[in-house]
């Protein structure tokens, strides 16, 4: 079953933030209003794949971005999905 | 006499110095931006999730990261906007200072600093020290030495008089109010797109900006550079976009310090401007500026009868020159300007009463003559000779 991740912000700045970061990386994602499955802070996440969360979480930490959580999401149309939230070790 | 009525007031007038109290012409570009943004940037930013959303979510953003370059600020988070520098610099002094905090402020002081400074003494919640300044409009740097107490939190400099021009002499100010572990406050209104300010080598705490002057944007715009670490009280509450659940203002910077819809249709058109400064280059500007307000300072010093006021050297000041013509009022010669010969300039005491106390021309004031990156030699020429005839009729 198809599969994406999310990462969330705590405002809107951030979320533009990281969007114009990652402008200039090797990895596709697209900026979305927030799956309302999902709570968060800012109405705008990244959706990427899930093989490049890891990857794209480091370059944003390391562009001094603040970020709010990590989620795998099935992708199933406009039901509700069911939705993992994923934890990093620090 | 050239005696153009067709010119009077007229803002196709190429002889307009009152770039002080705001910029014109502005570049090309900032005219058309705010109405591209209207027509076809039609989203609230942060406010809903459609592409026109995050369309007005990136202008935002592009205006704080160019607003930042200008101010070599490292992190366009600490950047937020405001309606103008008053706004500004209302929501910087309320938002830092608390019961029992006392101010250091200087004569070249803007109402949009006396007054906000003035209701808080009244109310009880500060003290305040007024640093006097020359007759060129200097700080006394000494009598800030002494001015300095156990409960001093803040100094508010003036960057650029309006009335005179005079450049504060900021590092050794700043210095000084820094050796104390006292914050300092910049009020940029006059120098802002003109003069060089780099937040990060100076170690400004506060600065605040307006977009109208020479970041050559449209009214409406402006801001204030809060450094890292000092977290200010919000002024107003609201609607950011974000944590819509919790029915407290967010603390994380920029939305900490905004609230309600920005002015997205303004901030395009400033955009524009400060994309103008950097492609011109602030050095650029900078020398335009000197070489035309020394022009001006030593056409008028060739005049009999007309005052200076503010430093001669023209790397002293912005491009501001005031001056008063002996026995005649300083309304009368701008109308005569205006109505006789299509010029415009403000004069009076320009929001700021205590600079011209400073400088011996209160309550009267001064006329004040403010050319910009736009004016050019030609223009002080036809200037210099109408304030010569004027100089004729007033001797009689
Ligand atoms: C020194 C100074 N401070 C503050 C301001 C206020 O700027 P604004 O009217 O854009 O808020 C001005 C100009 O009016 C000014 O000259």
């Amino acid at each position: 079953m198809a599969e994406s991740c999310y990462i969330t912000f705590p405002t809107t700045y951030y979320a533009i933030r990281a969007e114009s970061v990652l402008k200039t990386q090797p990895y596709s994602f697209k900026m979305i209003p927030v799956p309302r499955s999902i709570s968060s802070s800012c109405g705008t996440a990244m959706r990427c794949h899930c093989e490049d969360l890891a990857a794209i979480r480091e370059i944003l930490l390391q562009n001094s971005l603040e970020l709010e959580g990590f989620y795998r999401l099935e992708e199933i149309g406009l039901r509700v999905p069911e939705v993992e939230e994923i934890h990093f070790d620090q | 006499m050239i005696n153009d009525f067709e010119q009077a007031g007229n803002c196709n007038s190429n002889l307009y110095f009152d770039n002080a109290a705001t910029s014109w012409p502005k570049p090309e570009a900032v005219y058309k931006a705010p109405e591209i943004q209207m027509r076809q940037g039609c989203g609230n930013p942060g406010r809903s999730g459609h592409t026109r959303t995050l369309e007005a979510d990136r202008l935002v953003y592009r205006a704080r990261e160019a607003v930042a370059g200008l101010f070599r600020v490292a992190d366009p988070s600490r950047i937020i906007f405001a309606l103008n520098a008053t706004d500004a610099l209302n929501i910087a002094l309320k938002g830092c200072l608390g019961k029992g905090d006392h101010v250091l402020y200087t004569s070249m002081e803007h109402n949009s600093v006396l007054r906000p400074l003035g209701t808080l003494r009244r109310d009880g919640v500060i003290t305040t020290t007024l640093i006097p300044c020359s007759e060129t409009g200097f700080p006394d740097l000494d009598f800030l030495e002494e001015a300095y107490r156990a409960d001093t939190r803040l100094l508010v400099i003036n960057h650029a008089s309006n009335v005179t021009g005079t450049i504060a002499p900021l590092q050794k100010m700043i210095q000084s109010a820094h050796r104390r572990g006292v914050m300092v406050l910049l009020d940029a209104a006059q120098t802002a797109g003109t003069i060089e300010i780099d937040t990060g080598a100076l170690e400004l705490d506060l600065l605040a900006f307006t977009g109208h002057k020479g970041l050559l944007g449209p009214t409406g715009t402006g801001g204030l550079y809060v450094k890292k670490g000092l977290n200010l009280k919000p002024l107003r509450e609201g609607g950011t976009g974000s944590q819509s659940e919790i029915d407290l203002h967010p603390e994380s910077m920029p939305e900490r310090l905004e609230a309600g819809t920005l002015n997205n249709a303004g901030l395009a058109g400033l955009i524009e401007g400060l994309a103008f400064i950097e492609q011109t280059g602030i050095a650029a500007i900078r020398e335009h500026e000197v070489e035309i307000r020394a022009y001006l300072y030593q056409q008028l010093q060739a005049i009999s009868g007309i005052r200076l006021y503010g430093p001669a050297d023209p790397g002293s000041a912005s491009c501001i020159v005031s001056f008063t013509l002996d026995n005649t009022d300083c309304g009368e010669i701008g109308y005569i300007l205006e109505n006789n010969y299509g010029i415009l300039c403000r004069t009076g005491l320009h929001c700021a009463p205590l600079a011209h106390k400073a400088i011996h021309t209160f309550p009267t004031g001064t006329v004040r003559l403010s050319p910009g990156y736009f004016t050019t030699r030609a223009d002080i020429d036809y200037l210099t000779g109408a304030l010569r005839d004027i100089a004729k009729l007033a001797a009689g």
